[in-house]
């Protein structure tokens, strides 16, 4: 009795182990395709952000699949990590089991950054932000040998932020707020130093992310008779806050970062968002002459204007596409990842290269207004604080 | 803080907390008939949300309707959300807890049960609706209508605090005067009796459920009136309501509203005595203090007594 019972588990049992290991020599590389992964939100709370990237990254490998000038196919693999840190481990590990992944666009998030650069640091797998801005994120002790950086990080946004509201607006006092994410408290950090070293007095306060209602903290800014705001955070809480900062009697003015530089944020937020300031160390793709030619193909691949990152995506996908072609489509995860972090490359928006620790090389913030539901592009903010 | 503040939170605390009284009456409804934590509550609360944002879409109020218009449109955005959050708990009822029931499982079962149907819930709706936050479309020109100790207050303020008075009310009376609030009553106190008595146990207990969900769902409408609809929306005001609900005593109808009162008071001069940080650990300081010294809750008796 107690054999047969055995036998009976037994047979499933062998049989569904043979499938497994038959399904794991199946898969893999096969017909010499090269995958660009790219690691971001895209589901949960701030998947707008995530798209734009997504987007820019699939057009990159469609338009090169298309030119015909590779002897390889380029494929697109996606890997949502929702923008948290604690679902970014499982994405990442996902990721570098796919073997015929060569690169990663991403994180695109620096909190997720921050729990996934050591898996891919342990497997040589290069991951090129085009978003992360965190300072810490290049920090040599962390050993994210695997990380680069795309993009100007947050001592650059959170200073450009200081120097606008101390020269150009002349605040005397700034209300902070950052949202208790990586991504906020860096950049308000930042921000705070700028502004004190300019003798602005700043209070500083901190909103954790999905506060159900902020009309306490939007009379609390009003009532401290702050001339003028930062808000270190994501477009999906800025907007309520925009909204409760309107109807508390809010004038004066209001600054955001990246993580707010949206139309999500102009729709949720309506009326409320106007003249609001974003900053970004992304150009504008509909603006800048370089970019132009990319906003009209994104356009009609995937009927609306790019957002935020998008074309700074796009350009990095480019890059690490240039260096796969130089170094062959068997390229090794580690070659590709030294010769990435040697490389400089001429993008639409930018010249792309890094510094020790995969640091990008470059400063430039610029900053954008919403006036009348758009956000209109202003300039490099250096530039525009005189 | 100066007095003036100090009125300024205050109003704005029970603004929030009139809210969190709407949606604690929905556990505190179900806790009292069946003694059961219906932790999808914060579920029905997000699809009442949906609710009036389809309405809303379909009936798409154009920019600064008339006043006569925004009242029909706030009425439809209502009703909406009422529909939305009435069906949601009626149909959790019945497909979730009725067959429990049936077959006498026991309460641990449940609770589970609840949890199950919470996640199964919010992530349909996030693959429904897509997992975006959502504006809900400009139904007046908000301004301020009057002050309240020199506390401004808004038409959505003022819409707030009023639906949730008259809710309030309403279900107070129907609780203590018609036959369904007898029943009701009957139940909580001891559905066995009741049904002995020749109430209908089934019935009163899918239209409590659905009670609970119209408020709930209204109260979802009401508080994406005051930030955006999104599928995650349910969690942290459903948390906080139910604690609500403890905090008053749980199974009492007038505890419920008091609790959420008091804890929206709580929540809201948190944040400018000590920072938004600590808004929820006050609140739940609140709760175990009470636990400890009064576990009921302040006007913790069962529904069936104190209504």
């Amino acid at each position: 009795m107690l054999n047969k019972t055995i036998v009976k588990l037994a047979i499933p049992l062998a049989v569904g182990a043979l499938a497994l290991t038959g399904c794991g020599s199946d898969s893999g590389s096969g017909d010499g395709a090269v995958k660009i992964a790219f690691q971001g939100p895209l589901s949960g709370d701030n998947v707008a952000l995530g798209e734009n990237m997504q987007n820019g990254v699939k057009l990159a490998i469609d338009q090169a699949n298309a030119k015909g000038d590779l002897d390889f196919k380029i494929e697109y693999v996606a890997g949502d990590d929702q923008g948290l840190p604690d679902k970014a481990t499982a994405t990442a590990q996902k990721i570098i089991d796919d073997p015929g992944v060569v690169a990663v666009v991403g994180p695109a998030f620096s909190g997720p950054t921050n729990t996934s650069s050591p898996l891919y640091a342990e497997s040589g797998l290069v991951t090129v932000s085009p978003s992360a801005t965190n300072p810490l994120l290049t920090d040599k002790e962390n050993g994210f040998t695997s990380f680069l950086r795309g993009v100007p990080n947050d001592n650059m946004q959170g200073a450009g932020m200081a120097t606008y509201y101390a020269k150009k607006l002349q605040a005397k006092k700034v209300y902070l707020v950052d949202d208790k994410t990586d991504y906020g408290v860096g950049l308000a950090t930042v921000a705070e130093k700028g502004l004190k070293d300019a003798g602005i007095e700043v209070v500083k306060k901190s909103v954790p992310q999905k506060t159900p209602d902020y009309s306490a903290t939007a009379k609390d800014v009003v009532n401290s008779k702050a001339d003028a705001l930062i808000y270190a955070g994501y477009y999906q809480d800025a907007a309520p806050f925009a909204k409760k900062l309107k109807d508390a009697g809010y004038k004066g003015a209001a600054i955001s970062g990246d993580g707010t530089n949206d139309m999500k944020f102009v729709e949720l937020a309506g009326d409320a968002s106007e003249n609001w300031f974003l900053t970004c160390p992304c150009t504008d793709a509909t603006v800048e002459a370089g970019t132009k030619k990319f906003a009209e193909d994104y356009q009609k691949e995937f009927g609306r204007a790019p957002g935020t990152y998008s074309a700074e995506a796009y350009d990095i996908a480019n890059m690490i596409i240039a260096e796969v072609k130089k170094a062959g489509a068997d390229v090794e995860r580690e070659a590709l990842r030294d010769a990435l972090a040697k490389a400089s490359y001429k993008g639409l928006t930018k010249t792309f290269s890094f510094g020790e620790n995969g640091e990008f090389k470059g400063t430039d913030v610029y900053l954008y207004q919403v006036k009348g539901g758009k956000i209109g592009y202003q300039g490099n903010i250096n530039e525009l604080a005189g | 803080m100066s007095l003036q503040e100090f009125w300024d939170y205050l109003v704005l605390g029970v603004m929030l907390g009139s809210l969190y009284a709407v949606i604690a009456i929905g556990y505190t409804l179900v806790y009292g008939v069946l003694q059961l934590i219906n932790f999808a509550h914060s579920e029905v609360f997000m699809l009442g949300a949906y609710g009036s944002l389809i309405v809303l879409q379909l009936v798409s109020p154009g920019d600064n309707p008339s006043a006569l218009a925004s009242i029909g449109f706030v009425a439809l955005a209502m009703a909406g959300s009422a529909l939305f959050g009435g069906v949601t708990a009626y149909g959790l009822e019945k497909v979730a807890y009725r067959p429990l029931r049936r077959r006498g499982a026991p309460r641990l079962i449940f609770l589970i049960t609840a949890i199950g149907a919470s996640f199964f819930l919010y992530n349909l709706a996030g693959k429904l609706f897509g997992r975006d936050p959502l504006p809900l479309p400009e139904m007046y020109d908000n301004h301020t209508v009057f002050s309240l100790f020199g506390a401004g207050v808004n038409i959505t303020q003022m819409l707030q605090f009023a639906t949730a008075v008259v809710m309030m009310v309403a279900l107070d009376m129907l609780v203590t005067r018609t036959k369904l609030g007898k029943g009701i009553r009957a139940v909580a106190q001891d559905a066995e009796v009741a049904g002995l008595m020749g109430v209908d146990i089934d019935k009163v207990i899918s239209r409590t459920f659905i009670i609970g969900g119209v408020l709930g769902g209204v109260a979802g409408f009401l508080f994406a009136n005051l930030n955006q609809v999104s599928y995650t929306m349910g969690f942290i005001p459903g948390i906080t309501a139910f604690a609500a609900a403890v905090v008053g005593g749980i199974g009492n109808i007038r505890g419920a509203m008091f609790g959420g009162i008091l804890i929206g008071i709580v929540e809201t001069m948190t944040v400018p005595l000590l920072g938004d940080e600590w808004r929820s650990v006050s609140a739940m300081v609140v709760l175990i203090l009470v636990l400890m010294f009064r576990p009921m809750g302040i006007l913790g008796e069962r529904v069936g007594r104190a209504a």
